[in-house]
């Protein structure tokens, strides 16, 4: 249970701050998730390759909302934020999904000769006919023992940091101790570099080596400009989701819908901004070890997904989120906060995928399945976590604050 | 009709034309930022549309307090974004592909590729320009004259006091109607302000007649 949640319920004493919502509530997302988990290893037997990849590009998708959520947190807590107190819960609750989501790491470790070229021994043999000199030369860091230890260094790095944030926050409800912000913004000092640094190497080793030739060096940068977006997509869903059933009714209000709406803009622009620059830079360099990426993605049917992404990640948020009245319309923030959650493991499809089917692009059931089912099981025991513990981090001294904020 | 429509323009701009009688208005002095919140929500509800607060620091809830609604400066920057956007198309198109089109290791001569950083800079130049151009145009700004400095109390606005100014151009303007309605609402004194232009005499003379006029 320590991996679901380490710490003991604890009441809430305000009665807003209190989830109201019964057990099923969390138990039904985690057990659909778990019933599409089963459906999908059942896949597992029809098609393991498909399985693989339809597989890692969910729980790639679901690592990287709880990376943004820890983001959220981190740079909350090194900015003293107001307006994100009422909400922060949400985000912490959520970062104590790594635990899990490394225990469903394993499938990866056992498709990784179906997903990673790179795992293909003779590729490194001077006398196989396979011989590959460019990745022979990359075999000291892409080799199977190292990759391992990588993995298992960001997730006991993100772990340790969730664990901190999410426990000093809990434990500040029940004991003031004046202390715990400053300690809050410590771990949080110490965490965003490591934090930049195994995001950016987690987005290097799960999804830019699956075409292990290619290189850019910004995709750890277009990675977090994702994870980033998502967590405040997240955020905004589940605080509609409460507030429609009668929770944080008076703590949430407009003000802070419309703070996360312009961050959700804001980080629309910057994921495009992001993969515009890595696009460019590729196009005038010109070097085909580089264009054979972006080649691939443009022919065989897959320039029409290519342009699905560039609408649906880009276009359509811009101009739905620019207006100041958008942001403070309820249902339409839940609905793009769907939409934008959709488009981002949209995204990460987009990139995975046509490592698998080059010239024939198309959705398998599998896709879906996994990653609903990843998805619903971080979900439910997200809500599961939240159910036992208050909504806010009540004690904080900016709790009253971000209450009565007010954008000017 | 052109004409009513200057007036009632700048006087969303907080500049508003004097009476024929030279009266600019009466300026109110309140205690606090809570009492001039309040005083100006009276004098909303009374139907004034003429009206502008000054203190030393931005109120809370002014705006709404005011009814002074939304800005209107993102319309503009959205315009100034658009118009920057096309600017850079062509200009992007015009010189790389009509006027001097120069071969660089056989990319095309005109391509979105390129054009967008460009595009992008521009439209968030002119995005910018035309919000701060706006924000200038909206508020009246530059603005060196302004028939309140004549009041000497005033001088204490960017110090300890607070005030509301009820232009006697608003059509509900009655020198004793609206002064008893911004003692009522809770004024220290109530000052006529008179608009003598910048070519009149010594101001000090001009003080003492409007302090005469209000005490009388």
């Amino acid at each position: 249970m320590w991996l679901v949640d380490p710490l003991q319920p604890t009441p809430a004493t305000g009665a807003d701050f209190r989830y109201t919502a019964d057990a099923r509530s969390w138990l039904a997302p985690t057990l659909i998730g778990v019933a599409l988990l089963i459906v999908s290893f059942v896949g597992w037997a029809v098609d393991a390759h498909q399985f693989y990849f339809s597989y890692l590009i969910g729980w790639i998708f679901c690592v990287s909302v709880a990376v943004g959520a820890q983001f959220f947190v981190i740079v909350q807590h090194l900015t003293k934020a107001h307006w994100s107190v009422v909400v922060r819960r949400i985000a912490e609750a959520l970062v104590w999904a790594f635990p899990v989501l490394a225990l469903l790491s394993i499938p990866i470790f056992f498709g990784m000769h179906d997903l990673f070229h790179w795992t293909h021994h003779e590729l490194f043999d001077p006398g196989s006919p396979e011989y590959d000199p460019v990745l022979a030369g990359k075999e000291a860091y892409l080799n199977v023992p190292f990759f391992l230890v990588r993995v298992l260094f960001y997730f006991a790095v993100w772990t340790l940091i969730g664990y901190r944030l999410y426990t000093l926050s809990v434990r500040q409800d029940g004991d003031p101790d004046r202390s715990i912000p400053a300690r809050q913004r410590s771990t949080s000092a110490w965490g965003l570099p490591l934090m930049a640094v195994t995001t950016a190497f987690a987005s290097y080793d799960f999804l830019m080596s699956l075409d292990p030739h290619w290189f850019s060096t910004i995709f750890g940068v277009y990675f977090f400009a994702d994870s980033f977006l998502s967590s405040f997509a997240f955020i905004t869903l589940l605080a509609v989701l409460f507030q429609r059933s009668g929770m944080l009714r008076r703590t949430i209000s407009a003000e802070h819908y419309h703070d996360l709406g312009k961050f959700m803009f804001g980080f629309t622009v910057f994921w495009a901004y992001i993969a515009f620059s890595q696009y460019m830079l590729i196009w005038y360099g010109n070097l085909p070890e580089e264009t054979i990426w972006y080649r691939i993605r443009l022919e065989n049917g897959w320039q029409v997904y290519s342009a699905v992404l560039l609408v649906g990640h880009f276009i359509i948020p811009f101009w739905v989120l620019i207006s100041r009245s958008a942001k403070r319309i309820l249902p339409l923030m839940a609905f793009m906060s769907v939409w934008i959650l959709i488009m981002h493991w949209f995204d990460f499809w987009w990139i995975a995928m046509p490592v698998l089917r080059e010239t024939n692009p198309a959705f398998h059931w599998l896709d879906f399945t996994s990653a609903l089912g990843l998805f619903g099981i971080m979900l439910g025991l997200c809500l599961y976590r939240l159910s036992r513990h208050s909504l806010v981090p009540e004690n904080d001294p900016r709790l009253q604050k971000s209450i009565a904020f007010v954008n000017v | 009709m052109l004409k009513e429509l200057t007036r009632e323009t700048k006087a969303t701009m907080g500049i508003y034309e004097p009476r024929r009688d030279k009266v600019y208005g009466l300026l109110a002095e309140f205690s606090d930022p809570g009492a001039l919140l309040h005083a100006a929500e009276g004098v909303r509800e009374a139907g004034y549309k003429h009206f502008d607060t000054h203190s030393p620091f931005p109120v809370h809830g002014m705006d709404r307090a005011m009814g002074l609604g939304n800005s209107k400066v993102g319309y503009i920057t959205l315009v100034g974004g658009i118009t920057g956007l096309a600017v850079a198309t062509w200009l992007q198109w015009w010189t790389g592909g009509v006027d001097y089109p120069l071969d660089i290791s056989g990319k095309p001569f005109f391509a979105w590729e390129p054009s967008i950083p460009i595009m992008f800079e521009l439209t968030i130049l002119f995005a910018a320009l035309a919000a701060v151009a706006g924000m200038f145009a909206l508020n009246g700004l530059p603005r060196p004259y302004n028939p309140l400095f004549y009041s000497e109390n005033f001088s204490r606005v960017t110090d300890d006091a607070f005030f509301l100014h009820v232009a006697a151009s608003d059509g509900r303007f009655d020198m004793e109607k609206t002064e008893q309605l911004l003692r009522d609402l809770g004024a220290l004194y109530v000052e006529v302000i008179e608009d003598l232009g910048t070519e009149q005499g010594p101001a000090g003379d001009v003080r003492g007649e409007a302090v005469e006029k209000a005490q009388a």
